[in-house]
């Protein structure tokens, strides 16, 4: 089979980058292992954390751009930027919308009970930042080892219950069996009256992010209605169901699209003629299968998903072997303290303004392949908070330098 | 407070309880005073080797030969705190076949049972040992569980009367010319303050040996010398894998249980309190133990750490106070004319037992008693920790299995049996939870379950402090043994990690 694309990695750039594709009309195919860090971490769609209180993400960024040149969003430019977020923004229904607030950052509460500075929030997340104006009820489910009420609610300050789930009887309590439970009408009601039964003149009730995977704002709706408070959802820890609502959405579109999903398909090799990828090889054992194209996307994430490994000595990039901008030495990847900047996040792949990787002289390495998402070098999503914005703008324009639009 | 005790004891390592329990046994009174937790220091940072003292057999004969002996008792009184795994020590085509034959000549003068094996024959009974080895002597060593052994050590004593204060700093001393008279300690945790009198005191520090004695103006001839460990993912070898020649750097692999330990370095160091394991220390264990072994290149390892041994010098050893070359014991009265301090420092873990036994002698014949040391023959009571995971499996907690969570994925801990020991020890402080539980001690070492231990102790109302503040002073305790080993599966899960805590939590330092 022979494609006009074929991007490699299924995280938010790589589906960000699918969308695009189907968008102009090419034949595309889409290969991964996984959902990579989307359905792990992602809940809202961060662009950069670390602004001053109510500064506009538009000004906040360019100051940003000036300080950090190498960095993927200075190769992209805010007015850019945020024609991908708009592309974003547009795949998701009313009833699953991404906002942001003044065109700022808003904190979220976390399961830690901590505030973090988040862009574009889902709806059911919405009611999450304006706790300071109310009194805050977080609810958890006794059982569920991942989220605990009081441990939030001792830190947010107000007051925390735990509410059994009879439907667990004998069996371990996970993350998205709870989700598949709220799309369940009278499951949602008993829990709303319990809620409402332990109400102490509370404006906003709290929830883990476990509101349904299909019609979370239903979820979200009929509890208010039930309780007689704004309900809103926490990120808590691995794996994420707003994540994997985002990664539902895309494969649904996509395939609707006529765009080739395969999902749980590892690429063995490139197969490369001088500096052009004519094929991949693709393993879904017991089969292997080749798969052509004119061009290549590679998004196949940092070391969680896989784009970057490390041995004892060196980082490197194992599907093209492609340079790896790095620290000198083992010793030099982490400092003596967790909780501070690490500089091996700073490693990754360096790319030319269209995003194809070069070497560290400037030299293009390949012609028909262009690199989107966190394998990129320069950034420390994770501190940032940049990971979702770095993943969607270069998802987005890596597409569209690769066909020259 | 004010308490009254016969006997001080001063540390909570193995020597320190082992003292403990050999004078409650002798009848005599003590209370020990310990600023940390049990095993704080060298005790329960080590390889867990039960020693059969063939590595001391050609340069240190005395000290082989007392560990042949501890060894012997242990596997008597202490069979459920160890592991009978048998040692090799191999020989590789650039060793030294000399010196393997004066190993085996040395190894039979102090009475170490070792057997010649050949090639073949090791590779039979080790399958991952380097094919190019070219001979291989079997010997009695074994692995142990320092912790399990502590705290029985620990709980025999304090049901025979001794007393014990932990997390407890001495803070100064009373002394008039040639007597301590009491001494003000300290409750870190709750801040309580003590006044304790004693009749006599045994500095058993280790490695803190000058620490104490500062607050009384002596000093010791001690050097520190800091050893690097590394634990891998799961067991590598059943037996311990020695490298038969002169001792050097990494050149032991000893099994513990589900994991296996390579070890060690020597490095002089001057702080006790903070020290590192190095990126570059790693690489040189993992270079050396993979000549002897060669899937350690491959494997995955969980931790870093690193203890530090007392050692004593030449001018201390040659007093004639001192017993063996393997440790020392100090009578303070002959030394500085400090008529009721003992100190003892130095030795291996295997021989804590003798230790207290030459301590306790000492200390008797100071007191004027006539008493006989007996627990070289009287078993040490519980059941111990160190069991497979097999039969943790099938001693787990009935809930668990049945809907109950399991808090800890790595070690399997459910909530119940956490709930139980908190309860029932009544566990307030993070790290004696740790010391007590398997929490944080599988592959993720803490990443996913330390939040829900925290969340646990919220639900039980027994949280005490800010949680976030504990849980970064934890994330950063933990980094000390993660960061040196950080490539692999254990930077891409550190990674998964990093963007829980520093990502959704947004935790700052």
């Amino acid at each position: 089979m022979h494609y006009d694309l074929i991007i490699i990695g299924m995280g938010l750039s790589g589906l960000m980058a699918a969308k695009t594709a189907a968008e102009m009309g090419k034949k595309t195919l889409i290969i991964g292992k996984g959902t990579g860090s989307l359905c792990l971490f992602s809940n809202t769609i961060d662009v950069l954390g670390n602004l001053s209180e109510g500064m506009k993400m538009a000004d906040g960024l360019q100051e940003w751009i000036k300080d950090h040149p190498e960095h993927p969003h200075s190769k992209i430019g805010w007015k850019r930027m945020n024609e991908a977020l708009s592309s974003f923004i547009s795949l998701f229904p009313s009833s699953y919308s991404f906002t942001c607030t003044d065109l700022a950052n808003s904190l979220i509460p976390t399961g830690a009970g901590t505030y973090r500075p988040t862009y574009l929030i889902p709806s059911t997340m919405i009611a999450g930042t304006s706790l300071k104006n109310g009194k805050v009820l977080i609810v958890g489910f006794k059982g569920f080892k991942d989220f605990y009420a009081g441990y939030t609610a001792d830190q947010l300050k107000c007051r925390g219950i735990v509410i059994p789930l009879s439907e667990f009887q004998g069996q371990e309590m996970i993350a998205t069996a709870i989700a598949r439970l709220m799309e369940k009408g009278p499951f949602r009601e008993a829990l709303g009256r319990e809620v409402k039964k332990q109400m102490d003149g509370e404006s906003h009730v709290g929830f883990p992010a476990l509101l349904g995977i299909r019609d979370p704002l239903r979820v979200k709706k009929d509890l208010e209605e039930i309780i007689g408070a704004e309900v809103f959802e926490i990120p808590i820890l691995p794996p994420s169901i707003p994540g994997m609502r985002i990664f539902r959405r895309f494969k649904e579109w996509l395939i609707q699209r006529g765009v080739t999903f395969l999902l749980g398909h590892s690429v063995l090799k490139a197969d490369l003629n001088g500096k052009r990828c004519e094929s991949i090889e693709v393993s879904h054992p017991p089969l292997s299968q080749s798969y052509s194209a004119d061009r290549f996307i590679l998004a196949t994430g940092r070391f969680v998903g896989g784009g970057l490994k490390a041995h004892e000595e060196k980082i490197y990039e194992p599907l093209f072997n492609l340079p790896v901008v790095q620290p000198k030495s083992r010793a030099d990847w982490f400092s003596n303290s967790f909780l501070s900047n690490h500089p091996v996040h700073q490693s990754g792949i360096l790319v030319d303004s269209s995003f194809r990787a070069i070497d560290q002289q400037g030299k293009q390495l390949l012609d028909n392949v262009w690199i989107a998402g966190s394998i990129l070098a320069g950034h420390d999503c994770i501190r940032e908070k940049s990971r979702e914005g770095i993943e969607i703008s270069t998802g987005y324009w890596a597409t569209r330098n690769a066909f020259q639009v | 407070m004010t308490l009254r005790t016969e006997v001080l004891i001063v540390g909570g390592g193995a020597t320190g309880v082992g003292i403990a329990r050999d004078l409650s046994l002798r009848g005599i009174p003590c209370l020990l005073i310990e600023k940390g937790d049990f095993t704080s220091g060298a005790s329960g940072r080590n390889h867990g080797l039960l020693h059969s003292g063939a590595r001391y057999a050609v340069s240190d004969p005395e000290a082989a030969n007392e560990c042949i002996r501890e060894n012997r008792i242990l596997k008597q009184i202490a069979p459920h705190c160890l592991e009978e795994t048998s040692g090799l020590f191999i020989s590789l085509p650039e060793d030294d076949l000399e010196f393997r034959d004066l190993f085996l000549a040395s190894c039979e003068k102090v009475d170490i049972p070792a057997t010649l094996l050949s090639r073949d024959q090791a590779l039979n009974l080790e399958p991952d040992l380097n094919p190019d080895l070219l001979s291989a002597v079997e010997v009695p060593d074994g692995s142990i569980d320092p912790f399990s052994l502590v705290i029985e050590n620990a709980r025999d004593a304090e049901k025979r009367g001794a007393r014990f204060l932990l997390h407890t700093e001495i803070r100064s001393i009373q002394r008039d010319k040639d007597k301590i008279l009491a001494v003000k300690g300290k409750d870190l945790l709750q801040g309580e303050e003590y006044i304790i009198d004693t009749r006599y005191l045994i500095n058993a520090t280790g490695a803190w040996a000058n620490q104490f004695l500062n607050l009384v103006g002596l000093r010791l001839d001690l050097a520190l010398s800091k050893g690097s460990m590394i634990i891998t993912n799961q067991r590598i070898t059943q037996r311990v894998i020695n490298r038969c020649r002169r001792p050097s750097d990494g050149d032991i692999l000893v099994p513990n249980g589900l994991v296996s330990i390579l070890g060690t370095t020597s490095i002089r160091l001057d702080d006790v309190e903070n020290f590192e394991v190095t990126p570059s220390e790693v690489s040189l264990l993992i270079k050396e133990i993979s000549r002897m072994v060669p899937v350690i290149k491959g494997t995955r390892f969980i931790r870093a750490y690193g203890g530090i041994r007392p050692l004593v010098l030449p001018e201390e050893e040659e007093d004639d106070r001192a017993i063996s070359r393997g440790f020392a014991l100090i009578d303070h009265e002959k030394r500085d004319g400090l008529k009721n301090l003992i100190t003892v420092t130095g030795g291996k873990l295997v021989t804590y037992r003798l230790m207290a036994e030459k301590t306790s002698d000492l200390l008797c014949q100071k007191i004027g008693i006539q008493t006989s040391c007996s627990t070289h023959t009287r078993p040490l009571p519980g059941k111990g920790t160190h069991f497979e995971l097999n039969k943790r499996l099938k001693e787990m907690h009935p809930s668990t299995g049945k809907g109950e969570e399991i808090l800890c994925d790595c070690e399997i801990v459910g909530r119940k049996e956490l709930e139980e020991s908190l309860t029932k020890e009544n566990l307030k402080d993070l790290q004696d939870i740790l010391h007590r539980t398997r929490l944080a001690k599988g592959t993720c070492q803490g990443g996913f379950c330390i939040y829900r231990l925290l969340g646990v102790l919220h639900d039980l109302k027994i949280s005490k402090g800010d949680s976030n503040s504990i849980l970064k002073g934890f994330l950063e305790e933990r980094w000390k043994g993660i960061r040196p080993i950080l490539w692999g599966t254990t930077l891409k899960e550190e990674e998964l990690i990093e963007s829980i805590y520093k990502g959704i939590f947004n935790l700052e330092p």
